[in-house]
């Protein structure tokens, strides 16, 4: 064996990256899953509207890039909300065919940023101490990459604490389990819904504003991020945890069969490697037995 | 008679017969070569939604990734008919190998030398995926979304496998084999009456066929599945190997459709492994109702007629048009045009047995909806 352990462990960070990145585009997934049951395809078009929505405030009114993130946040989250009372309210009993009318969004979503912005690549400005890399010990990163892994980390605690500590989070929480009964308490379990599934659209925002620094922005950049957000989503089973645990095992292993491989074959065996993964465990790595749906 | 004319057997063959014998005459009406084989393609589009239908209509198992048996299947055909313009002394070796650096043919290509062995495999070895993979997915009882999640990352594992694999499968150029297909010594010129009828008989046989298998015992124990999958187990039934079985019979009937895909166009990219064409036969399929065959088949037209001649007035907005459609269709149609028909006609069968309306309604919404075989 001729490897040496620096590259090694400089992978095991990369896949942390790798990591951070599909967790922080699955994050608003998890959360519209995991709490309403819906199977949003049009995930990737509301990150992708998240970077138009940071390009346009930064072309049009001048905002630094840090100041685009809550900007995105709220722009997406309002079109999630639009959608929502419009299209998806009728559907929550229906799980396949929310699948089927968020893909008809996304075709909607794709084809109406093209008409008004043109297919030509977007780019968005980062400030300068983003634009560098900074030095690990054994590697160099590149600073925007650390940022996302802290936003990821931030958002997490923002959705825990939300979840977890707050008035807000015990409803959506009793509606998660049961709704009937938490309506039955006076749960607006609608309303919860409709909270959830804005809260959800807002967080592929800021996904989305994080990705236009990283790549060039493009109509078709959604495709680019919807099915590893799903596999990160249906391997983790739906909860929070669940999603975290997933997207840091997807990340490690790409990165690591990327070390041996090529990267394409790498989400090859990737792939291969979740669908035996859910033979084992079809609900999911955390599976959320206490939904009763 | 009472109840509606549209779960009648004996109108549902008549339609048959009058859709068939009307797409059968066209070659005979219709001379143009180019019309001919485009409306060929239309046939193999029709054939995709016919198994789509199959497959998420009667077995209720939606699947995203029909395109991995498609694209299997008119990549087996282009090795087939790339191979049959080799020279195996002088040029074994395909021009876009030898430009990757290959210098031996690659032994999965060897079985192509053969027509026979070739077509054979490009029809085994998507159906003998189909069955493993089915069978992984369905004894783990993974179902509804998930399936549909999980048949998509499939799907898009291949798409990346297929670009990637330049020097085998010339990545994202494709193959494009230089003769059109040749068997027993017949070359079938794509854009001939003879390659409309090849397409038009298979989808004629295979839509009889699957049709049969609707109305039969199997059919109605994989339409039981779709209701209630658990009461078919407490009932004794292997839920997994009937959902296994119908799902590799759609992906075998799309694999014929990749084939036939390939003998029209002469050409195949991974473009055929799309995650977008695959959820078009979908949306297909569900436009024109995904509990009926002839009603998916015609979707397909629909869509692709009015893509390929509303196209160039709409050429920016097209799918912005079709995905407010599909979404109306979803919310208001659930089950297509067919199932607007389908109303339709039973309004009218109500009213005309009005007079008696104890013995009219006799049946129950559940009981019409146990009965309905999919015209």
């Amino acid at each position: 064996m001729d490897y040496s352990w620096a590259p090694l462990m400089g992978s095991l960070v990369l896949g942390l990256s790798i990591a951070s990145i599909w967790l922080v585009a699955a994050l608003g997934l998890t959360i519209i899953y995991g709490t309403a049951g819906v199977i949003n395809m049009a995930h990737g078009e509301f990150i992708m509207l998240g970077a138009y929505a940071a390009y346009c405030a930064q072309a049009y009114l001048g905002t630094p890039f840090l100041l685009c993130l809550p900007i995105s946040f709220v722009v997406v989250a309002l079109i999630g909300l639009f959608f929502e009372r419009v299209l998806i309210r009728y559907l929550y009993h229906r799980p396949l065919d929310t699948l089927l009318a968020t893909w008809g969004v996304s075709l909607m979503l794709t084809q109406g940023v093209r008409m008004i912005f043109g297919s030509s690549p977007k780019y968005v400005q980062v400030p300068e101490f983003l634009s560098g890399n900074v030095s690990l010990g054994i590697m160099n990163m590149s600073s925007l990459r650390i940022l996302i892994v802290l936003m990821t980390v931030v958002l997490i605690v923002g959705i825990w604490y939300l979840f977890y500590r707050t008035y807000f989070g015990i409803k959506i929480r009793a509606v998660t389990q049961n709704r009937e009964m938490a309506a039955s308490f006076g749960v607006n379990s609608e309303r919860i819904y409709m909270c959830t599934f804005a809260l959800g659209a807002g967080l592929a925002g800021v996904a989305g504003c994080l990705f236009s620094a990283l790549a060039i922005v493009l109509p078709t950049m959604g495709s680019n991020y919807v099915v590893e957000s799903f596999l990160v989503v249906v391997t983790g089973g739906g909860p929070l945890v669940g999603s975290i645990a997933a997207s840091a095992m997807m990340g490690e292993f790409k990165s690591f069969f990327s070390y041996f491989f090529n990267s394409t074959f790498a989400q090859f065996l990737l792939f291969v490697l979740i669908v035996i993964v859910l033979r084992f465990r079809p609900n999911g790595l955390f599976a959320n037995t206490a939904v009763r749906r | 008679m009472n109840g509606n004319i549209y779960h009648d057997k004996r109108a549902q063959w008549v339609v048959y017969i009058v859709f068939f014998v009307s797409l059968g005459l066209i070659p005979v009406m219709q001379a143009d070569p180019f019309l001919l084989n485009q409306l060929a393609v239309f046939g193999i589009y029709g054939l995709l939604a016919m198994s789509i239908s199959l497959c998420w209509g009667t077995g209720g198992i939606l699947n995203l990734g029909q395109g991995i048996a498609f694209g299997m299947g008119a990549y087996g055909m282009a090795m087939t008919m790339q191979m049959q313009s080799q020279d195996p002394e002088f040029s074994p070796l395909p021009s876009f190998m030898s430009t990757n650096g290959l210098e031996q043919l690659p032994w999965f290509w060897e079985p192509f030398w053969s027509t026979g062995g070739g077509i054979f495999l490009a029809l085994a070895v998507p159906t003998i995926f189909s069955l493993i993979f089915g069978a992984l997915m369905f004894q783990a009882r993974v179902s509804g979304p998930f399936f549909a999640i999980m048949s998509l990352a499939m799907l898009s594992a291949f798409y990346i496998l297929v670009l990637d694999m330049q020097p085998y499968t010339n990545g994202a150029n494709g193959i494009s084999p230089r003769m059109p297909l040749e068997v027993a010594g017949y070359s079938l010129d794509p854009y001939s009456p003879a390659a409309y009828w090849l397409i038009f008989g298979l989808l004629f046989s295979l839509t009889v066929l699957a049709k049969l298998l609707n109305q039969s015992k199997f059919g109605q124990i994989v339409r039981a599945l779709r209701e209630d999958p658990e009461r078919v187990r407490f009932l004794g039934y292997n839920v997994a190997l009937y959902e296994t079985l119908i799902y590799a019979i759609s992906a075998f009937i799309a694999a014929v459709a990749g084939c036939c895909f390939t003998i029209l166009i002469q050409y195949v990219s991974p473009d055929q492994f799309d995650v977008v064409f695959s959820i078009t036969m979908v949306i297909w399929a569900a436009v024109g109702g995904r509990l009926s065959l002839i009603g998916a088949i015609i979707g397909a037209f629909l869509i692709q007629g009015s893509e390929s001649y509303l196209g160039d007035q709409f050429l920016n907005s097209w799918h912005l048009i079709l995905g407010f459609f599909f979404v109306i269709i979803v919310r208001f149609l659930p089950n297509g045009l067919a199932g607007l028909l389908e109303m339709l006609l039973a309004k009218r069968s109500r009213s005309s047995t009005e007079e008696s309306p104890p013995h009219g309604r006799a049946k129950s919404p559940a009981a019409a909806n146990a009965e309905k075989a999919g015209v």
